[in-house]
């Protein structure tokens, strides 16, 4: 198991956000997590890398344990570690608007691989041609599309090689015509056998490219399909729900 | 007029006095800025609390009393400094605890996707805030960091009462000897003037190289 979460909970303030969750996801599996917002699936996907502090259980990335009652400064380096391992993509993006396109992708490179720039430079390159955008390596975030910024930022997510990829909602904040520009470089990632964790609305993407739906809703995960039969045929009355309310539009 | 030419070597060496301190205390200034903002910003409690009583005291209290408490107070306690170094230490205490509010307000500007980003990667909290927060925090607090320093420039005026040669009691000097008075104030305002026009002048490069980005 790539990553593998027993009985993992979360509140804020004494909100139960997450409630004894128990996920498990195989090296080159594809999980999309659907549910409506405020179900929990960001909280979930934010506590696999430590974004969000555990309140209780455990959780198993890449072999690194983290349990929710370690010391605070074990945990801290537990998942300093598997963040080395687990690359992120935001919603916003979050590109460091102060560097250009090529720098925002070798930053941890620099930092925290400590490799020379030169090296570095031809990884990021590298990864800018992967994403389709070698000819934008010295611009600034600032002037590039919402869909060349969030492909950057897929870039500087890989640079670190990692062995699973989180994705927090990667196109919510896109404008249409720019969405799919994003979903094809996911699709091209989850060709060349990436682990992937996907919290998206983009329906299409979740019953072509998922090898399975985490349906979540109030804080639990409420039913676990395979995406053919979880959109034709969903099990509970709340997933019935949730997929007629997005067909009404 | 002819009286401020003729006295200009001895009005210049006034104004390199003024730029001494203000650029002396301007460097130690911005290191305590630095230290106190991050204290107050990451630091445990008790710290936090002494960073904000540092702030609070220096604030409430005119630059001229600390001035005074530097050079003629500390005196009692057998610490005696010099004119000159008395006026850096006061002034860098006192735009440091300026700055750091400063500088907290910066940091705290920069959004927490920022911070989260570079997590992700694997950074660590202090690399982050080098390499990420600090670099688009300099220039957030770059424009009130400018009117502090030229409003700084201007309160060195403050340390001719002890006995610094700066550009004020240059002039005082000069008026004591000659018995006219005008000329001189008229002189330093000008020597003041050019300074702090040109304090700006170095700022607003700055402030366009780091915002070259955006």
């Amino acid at each position: 198991m790539m990553i593998r979460t027993t009985e993992l909970s979360k509140s804020f303030h004494g909100v139960e956000v997450l409630r004894s969750i128990d996920l498990g996801v195989a090296a080159r599996e594809i999980v999309v997590l659907l549910g409506p917002s405020g179900s929990g699936k960001s909280t979930l996907l934010r506590c696999l890398n430590g974004l969000e502090e555990l309140s209780g259980g455990s959780l198993e990335v890449n072999g690194v344990r983290v349990d929710a009652d370690m010391p605070s400064r074990r945990k801290r380096s537990s998942f300093r570690e598997i963040r080395r391992n687990a690359g992120m993509v935001f919603q916003q993006f979050n590109l460091y608007p102060h560097k250009t396109a090529l720098g925002n992708v070798i930053e941890s490179l620099l930092t925290v691989k400590k490799l020379g720039r030169a090296e570095a430079e031809g990884i990021g390159e590298r990864l800018l041609e992967r994403v389709g955008l070698a000819d934008k390596k010295d611009q600034y975030p600032s002037r590039l599309s919402g869909g060349q910024q969030q492909r950057v930022a897929i870039a500087r997510a890989l640079a670190m090689e990692p062995s699973v990829m989180l994705f927090d909602e990667p196109t919510s904040a896109l404008d249409p015509e720019l969405v799919g520009e994003v979903l094809e470089v996911m699709r091209q990632l989850a060709r060349e056998g990436m682990t992937m964790v996907v919290v998206t609305h983009e329906m299409k993407f979740a019953r072509q490219v998922a090898n399975r739906i985490v349906f979540m809703d109030g804080g639990v995960v409420v039913e676990e399909r395979e995406p053919e039969d979880f959109f034709r045929d969903p099990r509970s009355e709340r997933a019935r729900k949730f997929l007629n309310q997005l067909s009404d539009h | 007029m002819s009286l401020v030419w003729d006295n200009g070597l001895f009005l210049l060496k006034g104004a390199y006095y003024t730029l001494l301190i203000t650029v002396i205390s301007m460097i130690f200034g911005l290191l305590i800025g630095i230290v106190v903002a991050l204290a107050r910003l990451k630091g445990n409690l008790p710290i936090r609390w002494l960073a904000r009583a540092y702030v609070s005291v220096i604030r409430g209290t005119p630059a001229y009393v600390q001035i005074l408490i530097v050079y003629f107070g500390l005196v009692d306690y057998g610490i005696t400094l010099g004119p000159i170094t008395a006026a850096c230490v006061a002034l860098s205490i006192n735009v440091g605890a300026y700055l750091s509010e400063t500088f907290r307000g910066a940091i705290l500007a920069i959004p927490k996707g920022q911070t989260e980003a570079a997590y992700a990667t694997g950074m660590t909290s202090w690399q982050t805030l080098r390499r990420i927060v600090f670099p688009q925090a300099a220039r957030v607090a770059i424009a009130p960091m400018g009117n502090t320093f030229i409003g700084m420039l201007k309160e060195t005026a403050l340390v001719s009462v002890i006995t610094v040669t700066e550009l004020v009691r240059s002039a005082q000097l000069l008026i004591a000897q000659y018995f006219v008075n005008m000329p001189f104030y008229l002189g330093i305002a000008a020597i003041y003037w050019v300074m702090s026009t040109g304090f700006s002048a170095i700022l607003h490069a700055i402030e366009k190289r780091l915002s070259k980005a955006y």
